[in-house]
């Protein structure tokens, strides 16, 4: 038998570059995304973990050296950037031992992966004995073992106990399933049968991924397939670039927050990012960002790479995603052992929630201020709440797990609202469940499932609101809720005036004598059946000062019940009544609108300098609620007990300076 | 109210279809007697489709009271949901939940740019309304239904002025008593309401495709009661007494009441007919299977024939957010047609698509004010089009075209002008084939020797090229490509779809309440037939199971027999077809099912298309052209034959271009292409002999 090593074809690769006419360039450009769109159907067609049918999977083609060719175009944001990262830890573990037939499985966040749930499988491509590409799909099993169902643990430091890991290993030789590799695999989670499944579909697939490039070699031959994964790596290279050569150079820095590193007390967690442009060069730089926090919202280079590309490929939505970006894009993740460079064996498995969004956002503000037409406040985060036990409706008694994710706002946009109920950033094709079918699967009956008023950030253009979902546990016993999803303090900012959303947060029997409210992040909560439990997404950041926002779309919206007739009075100064019952009619009286506009654009600056202990007892006392403190005094509680958080109050007053209160107008005279 | 037999052909023998689309309306007409076929092509009128219809009748000077049948294919629910031109309208729902259709499922269309979003619900919020009630997943009723708040919500409704009312609760796929009960109270509050039960219009799980179904059905339902009652007027004042049938989505077609009442069912109306019409010529030409191509002016639709049926899916849209979830022709969309404008990008490559000059200003040899290089312009360029169409009432400006090409692409690229031109087409016929491909996996049992049949002004001027791309070994040219929708809505039967969730694992079903399910389904479905003037004798009905391996999402639509064993002989069935689709099956993994259903099929009569003769003399060109037909090169001579003086008999080899007035027919060298005795062509690869 032949074999090859990465070495040698990755010789044979470059003397073939660039020797391809423009049109078989782009007729294979062009049938190398199908390539990746056919293993990506057959996927999602065959698929058994309900979270890869929501779309959290991503399919890619690379080449010999393990440089991907071609991406899906809806693959799941949050794995963009580590494609070539897992092929080549495959590469490097096997070299010199890679044969036909070969199916590779890997997991690991420590050698370029995300986090343990996602599971890549990986094929070799051969052609005559010589390896020309690679084929990987990759996708979210549902369960992948560990401490808490859903392999989510909160509270972990360590990966140890967070569910299996498993380093590049040869599942397949030769055509032939190692069934006792696939049992040990399958034999640590929850869901055998799922998993076992899911790693055929995902073989499956790459195998037509295969027979795809090889109907293209036996079409154009192998020099020419080959040279063309060259051309087309880089021409996404020199797109890129052609893009920021036409920008203007210059260096810029944005911070966004985690909600807080336990282990420290309170205080907001930065993620730094410094952008420099020099010519047709672009560089990131996340020297700035904290250390590693004690629960699992770090980040390993993967995930932190994903959310660079995946940052700025939103503003270059048509550039496509292959080796050529990330060739395109220079980055330096500062020391290992920070929040975003997290070292083994750190705990990394919510670093959707916790890095990776927040480095999406940070970039968002970054080239907002390069490329205003495109600009973008911050969005709502990933949110996830698993409860899981025995399901009492019938006498098997089974095990139910109800893993339930939301959509909700996004940011207000330069001359158009946010979207609103929306899908995370995480992953713009990241589908949420029907109430339905759970109801059917799970003994929760869902009590309501709205979108929130007030939810969107105030801005001249608002924030997208977010949904709130409620529910009752009833025939089910040994339940267990755990939840995962920060941006409870680090709520969702504005930009150039605008103001922020809401917390994120989960509540216990709501409005009722046991009330509890349990934040934004536990797990392994005991819960009976009857209880009720509650949360809202937020919503997304505004845009521009919101004073500037015309009176009859506050008056839209507060006909819509996207804001309430209160808060349009005190985040827009807008005074609206209702004239009229049936049917209702409303009506902006102007002459008041305009009287309060002015009160609140000469006393709002000072507000933010108000005595934060004072706000926060008024809130106690209830007469501020959580928007008011938020939007009007910068504070940051605790939403349960109302007590001061000083030093994340600090650092959210400092921001709203930043990125609201500088780009405040004191008179109507200076707005107009 | 009166009831005709639509089945019976109780007056002359003629039929008649009339396909209003976006560009053109066509109209088709059959005598049975003696199977001859009459077309007419008229430009469709932008304010009022009707007059299109009128126009087209006109156009083949018809006496209607020798009609025993008129078909119609429309794409004004097309429009009306994208213009959103709406009556005022309102929903009701469970408390808690009228933001279902809003909420979605969160996802965009376009996944990376947030500029683009999805587009808002076609309710806004402050019309859709709540009350108290809730039923669970199994059909136990948790609150009863709020009269008092219901009335009050009805006041609201009428307060509002809506017209059109959806009434869309949780789980009402399992009960709809309190959808029916809204319905009373709604009605008493105002007869002259339109009201669409999300449990009669969709009783299936998971509310958003139910909430957006049901609130589409719902906004279209004046709009097609106001269509269908003036175009019913009008072909009676013509002297017109049978019924009016209207093609549906789902590749069937359906009788003016239920149009009324189901109008949502239109929405892709125009799509199915071309679909209906490559499955009538793929059988004709002894295919189970065939892949269908419809290439326009802007774009290519895809649809597959397997085993003898039209494809069909339930997971569609005309505008992403909104699904209907109705059966529709399942499809391929790629923007690649004769108005597909090519470009270079920043980097230097060669692009085609998707944005396209249209009609308006059409490609460069249209004159008409447009610069940039599209198809059409490259098949100028390279010869293959005249510069006379459609009759000689098109003409073509060659020059405008070489100086687009030229100017635009082959200059930058350094290549000649038909280099370039070869180029453009070949890019642009790769896209079709990518998208097909896509289309073929996802049904991946599909014969390989089905045929390619292609249509549309553009479809048989690219189809050799792509079939050869897709490994096709047939190319089928229908005698009249231009007006192929228009036939397939000639050629279909009545037919309904029924379906019902029924969840479980194959194993654990009682075959009693499955049959009595399946039985269930069967009266309702000869009722709505024999509603419509079926008569029993012609009423054939196909049950559907729907099942896949325990703990997936997507299930796959099995045939079902009757009586012992069918059951078990499905299951086996799905275990095949399971491992012909994606190469492999989950052995030990229990199969589950998710739904049944229910085909209902109103047999009309067969359409006893007339075979001729073969003759054996040979094709006589009407001229010589210089163009580029195959692979890139220099221009050859190519024989020029007339389409219209073409016999069933007749051969001829490449290269040669086949002119005809609503399409040209590239037969590249190497290429043969015979007519059948349909009319149809049939293009092949020359074996060498």
């Amino acid at each position: 038998m032949t074999s090859t090593t990465s070495r040698t074809a990755r010789r044979g690769d470059r003397r073939r570059t660039r020797t391809i006419d423009p049109v078989t360039f782009e007729i294979l450009r062009n049938s190398f995304s199908n390539a990746v769109e056919l293993m990506a159907q057959q996927f999602r067609l065959t698929c058994h973990s309900f979270v890869i049918y929501a779309k959290d999977f991503s399919c890619s083609l690379a080449d010999a050296e393990g440089n991907p060719v071609a991406q899906g175009d809806q693959d799941i944001a949050v794995h963009i950037g580590t494609h070539h990262l897992v092929c080549r830890s495959v590469i490097d573990a096997f070299a010199g031992d890679i044969h036909p037939g070969d199916v590779f499985v890997t997991n690991d966040p420590y050698s370029g992966g995300t986090h343990f749930n996602d599971v890549r499988v990986l094929r070799p491509i051969f052609v005559e004995g010589e390896l020309i590409a690679w084929a990987m799909a990759n996708g979210h099993w549902s369960d992948v073992g560990g401490l808490v169902p859903g392999s989510f643990d909160v509270k972990a430091r360590e990966h140890f106990g967070e569910g299996l890991r498993i380093p590049p290993i040869r599942v397949w030789s030769a055509g032939e399933l190692h069934d006792d590799i696939a049992a040990f695999i399958v034999g640590n989670t929850r869901a055998p049968q799922d998993n076992l499944s899911d790693l055929h579909a995902q073989a499956e697939a790459t195998r037509v991924c295969e027979r795809e490039v090889l109907r293209l070699v036996g079409r154009y031959g192998r020099d020419v397939v080959t040279a063309a994964f060259g051309a087309v790596i880089d021409h996404a290279s020199s797109l890129l670039r052609a893009r920021v050569a036409a920008l203007p150079d210059g260096t810029w820095t944005a911070v966004d927050y985690l909600d807080g590193n336990p282990a420290l007390g309170e205080g907001l967690v930065p993620v730094q990012v410094t952008l420099t442009i020099d010519g047709d060069r672009l560089r990131y730089d996340l020297n700035g960002s904290g250390p590693a926090v004690s629960t699992f919202m770090n980040s390993t280079y993967g995930a932190t790479l994903s959310g660079l590309l995946a940052g700025t490929k939103h503003f270059f939505p048509d550039v496509p995603v292959n080796a050529g970006l990330y060739r395109a894009i220079e980055v330096d993740l500062g020391p290992e052992g920070t929040v975003v460079n997290a070292a083994w064996p750190t705990a990394v498995s919510g670093f959707v929630s916790g890095v990776f969004e927040k480095v999406v956002n940070a970039l968002f503000e970054l080239w907002s201020q390069i490329i205003p037409a495109r600009a973008m406040s911050c969005s709502f985060n990933l949110e996830y709440l698993l409860i899981g036990g025995r399901d009492m409706r019938s006498p098997e008694q089974p095990i139910f797990m109800w893993y339930d994710w939301m959509v909700g706002g996004w940011g207000g946009r330069n001359g158009r609202d946010g979207a609103t109920a929306a899908s995370p950033l995480f992953g713009a094709g990241f589908a949420s469940q029907p109430v339905e079918g759970q109801e059917r699967l799970n003994p929760i009956i869902t009590s309501h499932h709205r979108i929130v008023p007030d939810s969107g950030g105030p801005g001249r253009f608002r924030g997208g609101c977010g949904v709130e979902k409620g529910g009752q546990l009833s025939d089910s016993a040994a339940t267990v809720m755990s939840y995962c999803c920060d941006r409870e303090r680090s709520v969702p900012w504005g930009l150039e005036g605008g103001l922020p959303s809401s917390p994120q947060g989960l509540r216990l029997n709501p409005e009722a004598a046991d009330e509890r409210y349990l934040g934004a992040i536990f797990s392994n909560e005991e819960v009976i059946a009857g209880d009720r439990f509650s949360r809202a997404s937020a919503g997304g950041g505004g845009y521009g000062d919101p004073l500037d926002r015309s009176a009859d779309a506050v008056l839209d919206d507060v006909i819509d019940g996207y804001v309430t007739p209160a808060r349009a009075a005190k985040d827009y100064g807008v005074v609206v009544m209702q004239v009229q019952e049936l049917p209702p009619l409303w009506e902006v009286d102007d002459a008041a609108t305009e009287q309060l506009r002015g009160r609140i654009r000469l006393e709002r600056h000072g507000w933010l300098d108000m005595d934060a202990f004072a706000i926060a007892r008024r809130y106690r006392d209830g007469d501020l609620d959580a928007l008011d403190c938020l939007r009007q005094y910068g504070v940051v509680l605790d939403w349960g007990t109302g007590e001061l958080l000083p030093r994340t109050t600090q650092q959210m007053r400092d921001l709203l300076r930043r990125r609201a209160a500088q780009h405040w107008r004191r008179s109507a005279e200076e707005a107009s | 109210m009166a009831r005709r037999r639509a089945a019976e052909a109780a007056r002359g023998t003629v039929r008649v279809a009339i396909d209003v689309g976006g560009t053109f309306t066509d109209v088709c007409v059959l005598d049975d007697a003696t199977g001859e076929i009459r077309t007419a092509k008229v430009p469709s009128s932008v304010t009022d489709p009707l007059t299109s219809v009128i126009e087209g009748l006109k156009a083949l000077d018809l006496d209607l009271s020798t009609v025993q049948r008129v078909t119609h294919g429309t794409t004004i629910t097309t429009n009306a949901l994208v213009m959103r031109d709406f009556p005022p309208a309102a929903l009701v729902t469970t408390r808690g939940f009228r933001d279902v259709i809003e909420i979605r499922d969160g996802t965009q269309e376009d996944v990376w740019d947030p500029y683009r979003e999805v587009a808002p619900p076609y309710i806004r919020r402050r019309h859709r309304f709540e009350v108290d009630e809730r039923i669970d997943y199994s059909g136990r009723v948790l609150r009863p239904l709020d009269h008092a708040q219901a009335r009050r919500v009805a006041e609201e409704v009428r307060a509002h002025g809506a017209r059109a009312v959806a009434v869309c609760l949780i789980n009402s796929y399992a009960n709809g008593q309190h959808e029916a009960e809204l319905r009373e109270v709604l009605l008493q509050a105002d007869p002259d309401l339109h009201v669409s039960l999300s449990s009669e219009v969709l009783p299936e799980i998971n509310e958003y495709e139910r909430f957006s179904t049901t609130v589409a059905n719902a906004l279209l339902g004046s709009l097609v009661t106001r269509y269908i009652g003036r175009l019913a007027d009008h072909l009676a004042r013509q002297g017109y007494t049978g019924d009016l049938l209207l093609m549906h989505s789902g590749g069937g077609s359906m009788t003016a009441a239920l149009a009324q009442e189901f109008p949502l069912r239109l929405a892709a109306s125009s799509i199915a007919g071309g679909a209906m019409a490559a499955r009538h010529i793929a059988l004709q030409c002894g295919y189970q299977d065939a892949v269908a191509l419809d290439m326009g002016g802007t774009s290519s639709d895809i649809t597959l024939v397997q085993d003898g049926q039209v494809r069909v899916s339930k997971h569609w849209w005309v505008e992403y957010g909104h699904p209907i979830s109705f059966p529709g022709v399942e499809l391929a969309t790629v923007g690649a047609g004769g108005g597909t404008i090519a470009w270079i990008d920043e980097s230097g490559a060669l692009r085609s698509g998707p944005r396209s000059a249209g009609a308006h200003p059409g490609p460069a040899s249209y004159r008409r004010g447009g610069s940039e290089p599209t198809n059409t312009d490259a098949n100028l360029v390279l010869g293959r089009l005249s510069t006379s169409l459609a009759g000689g009432t098109v003409n073509l400006d060659a020059d405008a075209a070489r100086q687009a090409v030229a100017t635009r692409i082959a200059e930058p690229l350094g290549l000649t002008a038909e280099h370039a031109a070869h180029a453009m087409i070949e890019i642009a016929d790769s896209a079709v084939a990518s998208a097909a491909r896509l289309l073929r996996q996802a049904r991946r049992s599909l014969s390989p020797q089905a045929p390619l049949i292609v249509f549309g002004g553009a479809g048989p001027m690219h189809g050799v090229a792509i079939a050869r791309e897709l490994g096709i070994p047939t190319v089928i040219v229908p005698p009249s490509p231009g007006t192929t929708s228009a036939l397939g809505c000639l050629l279909v039967d009545i037919r309904h779809d029924f379906s019902v969730m029924y969840q479980g694992n194959a194993s654990d079903i009682d075959p009693v309440t499955l049959e009595e399910r399946f039985l269930g389904l069967e009266q309702e479905a000869r009722e709505r037939l024999r509603f419509e003037g079926v008569p029993d004798a012609a009423i054939a009905l196909e049950r559907q199971v729907s099942m896949r391996y325990r703990g997936q999402w997507r299930s796959l639509d099995i045939p079902m027999g009757r009586g012992k064993g069918a059951l078990t002989a499905a299951v086996a069935l799905f275990q095949e077809t399971y491992r012909a689709q994606y190469s492999y099956r989950g052995e030990h993994t229990p199969v589950e099912l998710y739904q049944l259903g229910l085909t209902a099929i109103g047999r009309l009569p067969q359409v006893p298309f007339p075979a001729q003769t073969p003759v054996s003399s040979r094709p006589v060109p009407s001229g010589q052209r210089m163009a580029v037909l195959g692979g890139a090169g220099a221009p050859v001579a190519v024989s020029v034959y007339q389409r219209l003086r073409l016999k069933a008999g007749h051969t001829l080899d490449g290269p040669a271009i086949i002119e005809q007035p609503d399409a040209t027919t590239v037969v590249p060298s190497g290429h043969r292409a015979s007519v059948d005795e349909w009319g149809n062509l049939r293009i092949t690869e020359r074996t060498a002999s």
